[in-house]
């Protein structure tokens, strides 16, 4: 079970789309859980917030093995800066874990038109997908039709696609076959 | 399970210092790929984080004695730290299996490096690039990890990639996240967004790169190893207006000519004088037309009395193509210049 926990308010909508993307991306059952209060203590002094400890501070959610928790937020996110830089983050996720999250920080303004609507949720439903990826133990992709494609990369689409390659999904596949429940 | 023994005994067989890793600092040359091999069970205590080659980062547990075919063997227990499951080595083999300390931190930093610099000549031919990697994965260390996964990455931009070898990219591309992730204690997604950002960075990012570490010297066997482009391959004839094609068809005249040169050069020896040496080899290029004339009805009779074994001649010219360029090499010790050089002595 895919769990959904905003920490910020979101369109009803959006969640919709969303869940149902998961559910036929991974063929497992996606519900939200509710929206929780964002942890403060993760916020640093330029106002960013530190995407692991936000992460480990979040609201925790009942949850059963296997299950996988989803944190939606629209803070901008940061992660510790690496030998050459510091990459851009629009989530973070426990590799193998049960927990991730998401920021839309970073997408395409939602607006008010149904196209730009459209693209907004294209992209959420993407970064999810990519970050659940993730707690299935899935690596980057080098396809940039992939999800799992990195979110910064030049050869990403404006609208990229929010399905995993032949590839990612068999191995996800996998991965949820291979699960305990 | 016993613990490994202590690293100061010599008396279990387990030498202080390895052998191997001494010669090396006599000599200087530091291998990266060798940096932080094991060479014997002495230098591995419990609780020691190694890399074992294709399997990941393991934890050493201990020794371990079993009872195998009738037979008492010790094994080093090693348990892989990411499922917790369980590898037994054989003690005479922990030097030879390319067991190694996690990479440093500034092995890392090389191999972002290594990462971000460009790279667009991957290996085309599959059967030389599978060979490569598996070797690079065993006995490469961290750095022949990165070289896999850059060489398959900047590949799979020009092809999508088989599916073996697909799975070949992920597995290292696994092994390095890992690695990286533990040598710089941060999670592993991190380091993959570290890894991803040195091989395809954002648009409008330049990454302040410094000079990659020197690609891993593969060591297998010469018959193993893809033959090098080498310079007698390019002579550099095309520069000097010679046309290849018609070399190709003087191919007995050089041998002929070489043999007559070394003749000559034989005749140079025991000349005293330097002036007949200029004229003593200059009868043998004539023999050039008269051979040169001579092959094509010898080759035209071949042709009409054995038909069906063309093709196997066909298949055999690159030989005589090497006997053409022998001449090219010899030619500095050409009577004539030698000549030259007694008169101006």
């Amino acid at each position: 079970m895919i769990r959904i926990v905003t920490l910020a308010p979101f369109d009803e909508g959006d969640i919709a789309f969303l869940t149902r993307t998961l559910y036929r991306s991974f063929g497992v059952g996606t519900e939200h859980v509710g929206e929780r209060a964002l942890p403060k203590t993760a916020e640093r002094a330029d106002g960013r917030f530190d995407a692991v400890k936000l992460l480990d501070d979040a609201p925790p959610v009942r949850a059963f093995a296997d299950d996988k928790v989803v944190y939606l937020t629209d803070v901008e996110l940061s992660i510790p800066k690496g030998p050459l830089g510091e990459p851009p983050a629009w989530g973070f996720a426990v590799q193998g874990g049960e927990r991730c999250l998401v920021s839309t920080f970073r997408f395409p303004p939602r607006g008010v038109s149904e196209s730009s609507i459209e693209v907004f949720r294209r992209r959420l439903a993407r970064e999810c997908t990519h970050f659940v990826g993730h707690l299935w133990d899935l690596h980057h992709c080098y396809d940039p039709r992939c999800a799992m494609h990195p979110s910064w990369s030049p050869s990403l689409a404006a609208d990229p696609e929010h399905d995993l390659d032949a590839f990612c999904r068999e191995k996800s596949e996998r991965r949820i076959r291979l699960a305990k429940t | 399970m016993a613990p490994l023994p202590d690293r100061s005994t010599r008396g279990n067989g387990f030498p202080v210092r390895p052998p191997g890793k001494r010669d090396r600092e006599d000599k200087g040359e530091p291998d990266p790929a060798l940096e932080g091999n094991i060479a014997s069970a002495g230098e591995l205590e419990p609780g020691d984080r190694v890399v074992y080659p294709n399997q990941g980062v393991c934890r050493v547990l201990g020794l371990e004695q079993k009872d195998i075919a009738g037979q008492r063997l010790e094994f080093v227990k090693l348990t892989r730290e990411e499922d917790g499951a369980s590898v037994l080595v054989p003690l005479q083999k922990v030097a030879t299996i390319g067991l190694r300390r996690v990479a440093s931190a500034d092995q890392i930093e090389g191999v972002f490096h290594y990462l971000g610099a460009s790279y667009d000549d991957p290996e085309l031919d599959w059967k030389v690039r599978h060979r490569d990697n598996v070797e690079r994965l065993i006995a490469g260390g961290v750095l022949g990890v990165a070289e896999v996964v850059k060489g398959l990455h900047s590949l799979a931009r020009l092809r999508p990639l088989p599916a073996k070898e697909r799975e070949l990219y992920d597995g290292s591309r696994h092994l390095l996240v890992s690695e990286v992730a533990v040598s710089l204690g941060i999670p592993a997604t991190i380091a993959e967004d570290y890894i991803d950002y040195a091989l395809m960075p954002p648009a409008g990012v330049k990454l302040p790169l410094k000079p990659p570490p020197k690609p891993v010297e593969l060591k297998g066997p010469p018959w193993k190893r893809k033959k090098p482009v080498s310079e007698e391959d390019d002579l550099g004839l095309e520069d000097l207006g010679l046309d290849l094609g018609s070399l190709e068809g003087e191919e007995p005249a050089a041998e002929n000519a070489e043999g007559a040169a070394g003749e000559g050069a034989e005749r140079t020896e025991t000349a005293s004088a330097g002036e007949e040496a200029v004229a003593t080899p200059r009868p043998a290029r004539p023999a050039k037309p008269e051979k040169k004339a001579a092959r094509p009805p010898v080759a035209e009779k071949e042709r009409k009395k054995a038909p069906k074994a063309h093709p196997k001649k066909a298949a055999k010219k690159p030989a005589p193509r090497n006997a053409a360029k022998k001449p090219a090499k010899a030619k500095p010790a050409k009577p004539p210049k030698k000549a030259s050089g007694g008169k101006r002595k």
